[in-house]
């Protein structure tokens, strides 16, 4: 058990711990708090992973952007604060049924799979090849959702503009 | 856009003016000074403080009378004939023993006017302004350079004096009366 | 620098913990405790005034003992504050203002973690400070600690995107995310810094000169309102909101968010420094060279890394005493009418000019 060992299963039980109270919170507002600490755990698994650019980009997107609009938008809504969320259990049995079957097909799979081990190397940075394929193989979806991002801010802006407004 | 331009160039060229004016204000000399440590020099005829130079009071009462808040309180004796209280500096004759004399400076409102009437110009404003107190007792001054118990002798010696002069007095008329009584013993008949 | 405190405290858990802990003591409280005093002092002389006089020759052990009583005051909790939320908040704002630390490359031998994507952790980690705030106003139960969050939150969330912009731009130039490799580039002598066209050569150096200088314009605006200082400072606009975000707390929590808020000075300046005006490296070369010995530069490297940095937190205190306060309004049009569409503008002739 190495350092980065230890590393892992902080992060991991940082990102269980943290979404089980997502789930389970009665308080709306906690709910979102913890979800920002199961992204920031997400985001240090990605790093485990050698995926440094991914793991920038989770908290960047996640944490950064829609973190911070869902705790705007928890906020700002008149006494959704006060709200009692459901997080009791209703139709325990079809659930355990469903999860049962989940459950034994992951670890199923988890078993059937033949794991290719590697090695443990120094992981090596991926923003340059992530960009040149993002430019080379895939600039048609890079584009495609480019302008569809143009469109949807488009949409919200033309949806928060005022009546009258020219 | 023309106008767009020209915005943006007097938001950054305005901002820039006025950072030279700051810049510039960072190396003038300071216009404050260190308070308790250096004081700005009062006007000549600043009213402050009360002072009363109890050498030169003559107990005469005027400046209590003046006050128009009442701050100040005087008590007097009159003086033996055999006490010599000397002279005040523009040579007075003190003929009081000032046994009380209080300025309650809480009260005082700096208005000068007990300073004008003074005969020896004894009791005067200074440019002491800062007697702050944690009791308000304490604000009350007692100028009198009497002490508690001289006062008190001064009372008595006086009351003394006067029972004295009343019984010499008292004698004086009985001598008298019976000095007259033998003179003309139908004076006091008729009396 | 990991490598050597490695070879001599023999553990690695334990090097990790002092190689994280070393931007904190050598640069975050040092420069905390300097720069409040600093930022007194220049209000105060801009302002033909004196400052603190009194502890110390002219004052400066002031900071030692606002930060005795600081630590002297009583923690107090209003009763209906969300306590959990509001314990976490000051340290979660802390967090993200010193995990900058991380990324920055204080000398050529002593960078945190060299990462490939140094610039854009940095921009990434700021997404903590954004979610403190919003805890520790939200937790405060007060409205005019949630006002100031959404202020803050609003604020921060729009002018990252210009830095964004300006720093792809200059991402564009150099070619890496890494803060590290950057300053490198921009090698001794400060014509090659990138704010004078980098060290490229030729017609190109030049044409780049003005649209770095809009450039750094941009960037300077931009995160001086993401660090929330004058005149961006609506946030904790002191004759609105008494002190935005932070109006309840008291004691050592006050102190991080303060400590925060001073690290965050630093660190947008040093990306300053590091993106622009040549990281670590002397404007005129080193005395290491001239003299021979070479332990001395990266020493020097960190000299000038500092005093970079602490001119441009000068810069901003200058600011501060310079300007009011801009409106909400007003600061949303800044940057959404003048800085995004300067930035893309900006963004655009750049890399054009990088085709040549």
């Amino acid at each position: 058990m190495n350092l980065y060992d230890i590393i892992f299963y902080l992060f991991a039980a940082i990102t269980i711990v943290s979404a089980f109270i997502v789930v389970n919170a009665k308080n709306i507002v906690y709910a979102a708090f913890s979800l920002l600490f199961t992204f920031f755990g997400v985001s240090g698994l990605y790093v485990l992973l050698g995926a440094d650019f991914i793991a920038i980009v989770q908290v960047m997107v996640y944490i950064g952007g829609i973190l911070v609009l869902l705790l705007f938008g928890v906020m700002l809504t008149h006494k959704i604060t006060s709200v009692d969320i459901k997080a009791g259990s209703v139709q325990t049995i079809p659930a355990v049924i469903i999860i049962g079957i989940f459950a034994a097909l992951l670890i199923g799979l988890m078993y059937s799979t033949h794991w290719a081990v590697n090695p443990a190397e120094i992981p090596v940075t991926t923003t340059k090849s992530l960009g040149k394929t993002l430019v080379t193989e895939y600039v048609l979806i890079f584009e495609l959702l480019g302008i569809l991002l143009l469109v949807a801010m488009i949409g919200a802006a033309t949806i928060a503009r005022r009546d009258g407004d020219k | 856009m023309k106008e767009y331009l020209k915005n943006t160039w007097e938001g950054i060229w305005t901002v820039l003016v006025g950072m030279k004016v700051t810049l510039k204000h960072l190396f003038v000399p300071s216009v404050t000074i260190q308070y308790p440590d250096v004081k700005l020099p009062l006007p000549e005829r600043a009213r402050n403080r009360l002072y009363v130079n109890m050498d030169d009071c003559i107990g005469c009462d005027q400046c209590a009378r003046a006050c128009p808040v009442d701050c100040i309180e005087i008590e007097t004796v009159k003086a033996l004939p055999t006490d010599d209280l000397g002279v005040t500096s523009n040579g007075k004759k003190k003929a009081l023993w000032v046994t009380k004399f209080d300025i309650d400076i809480a009260k005082c409102c700096y208005c000068g006017l007990c300073t004008y009437p003074c005969p020896t110009e004894c009791i005067y404003m200074t440019d002491v302004y800062e007697f702050s107190e944690y009791k308000r007792e304490d604000l009350i001054y007692n100028f009198s350079v009497l002490t508690p118990q001289e006062a008190e002798e001064k009372k008595k010696n006086y009351e003394k004096f006067m029972a004295e002069k009343a019984a010499a007095k008292a004698k004086a008329a009985a001598a008298k009366a019976a000095q007259a009584k033998t003179d003309n013993p139908n004076n006091s008949d008729k009396k | 620098m990991y490598e050597y405190l490695n070879n001599i405290v023999g553990n690695e858990v334990i090097t990790y913990f002092v190689v994280a802990a070393l931007p904190l003591f050598l640069v975050v409280l040092p420069f905390a405790l300097i720069a409040v005093l600093a930022e007194r002092k220049v209000s105060a002389h801009m302002q033909d005034r004196l400052g603190p006089m009194r502890v110390g020759y002219h004052g400066i052990l002031q900071t030692v003992a606002d930060i005795l009583k600081l630590i002297q005051k009583e923690d107090i909790i209003i009763p209906q504050a969300d306590k959990k939320l509001f314990n976490l908040a000051p340290f979660l704002v802390f967090i993200g203002s010193y995990a900058v630390f991380a990324a920055l490359p204080f000398s050529s031998k002593f960078i945190g973690t060299n990462a490939e994507v140094g610039i854009f952790y940095i921009l990434a980690v700021s997404g903590f400070v954004v979610a403190g705030i919003l805890m520790g106003g939200w937790a405060s139960d007060n409205k005019y600690s949630l006002l100031g969050a959404m202020r803050s939150a609003a604020q921060i969330v729009s002018y990252e995107i210009p830095t964004a912009i300006v720093v792809l731009t200059l991402v564009m130039i150099t070619g890496t995310l890494n803060l590290g490799t950057m300053s490198e580039q921009q090698t001794a002598y400060f014509w090659n810094w990138n704010i004078l066209g980098g060290a490229g050569e030729g017609i190109q150096q030049i044409l780049l000169i003005p649209f770095m200088v809009v450039a750094f314009t941009i960037l300077f605006i931009s995160t001086l309102a993401e660090v929330n200082r004058t005149p961006f400072d609506i946030p904790e606009a002191e004759s609105e909101l008494v002190a935005g975000f932070h109006t309840e707390y008291s004691g050592m929590k006050f102190a991080m968010f303060f400590l925060a808020e001073y690290a965050n000075m630093f660190a947008v300046s040093a990306i300053i420094v590091s993106l622009l005006f040549g990281g670590y490296q002397s404007p005129f070369g080193y005395l290491g060279n001239t003299l021979g010995i070479p332990a001395l530069i990266p020493f020097e490297q960190l000299f000038w890394f500092l005093s970079k940095g602490v001119f441009f937190v000068f810069v901003q205190m200058w600011l501060r005493w310079t300007l009011p306060r801009l409106r909400v309004d007003q600061l949303m049009t800044v940057c959404w009418k003048y800085l995004i569409p300067y930035a893309v503008f900006n963004l655009l002739i750049v890399g054009i000019i990088t085709l040549i």
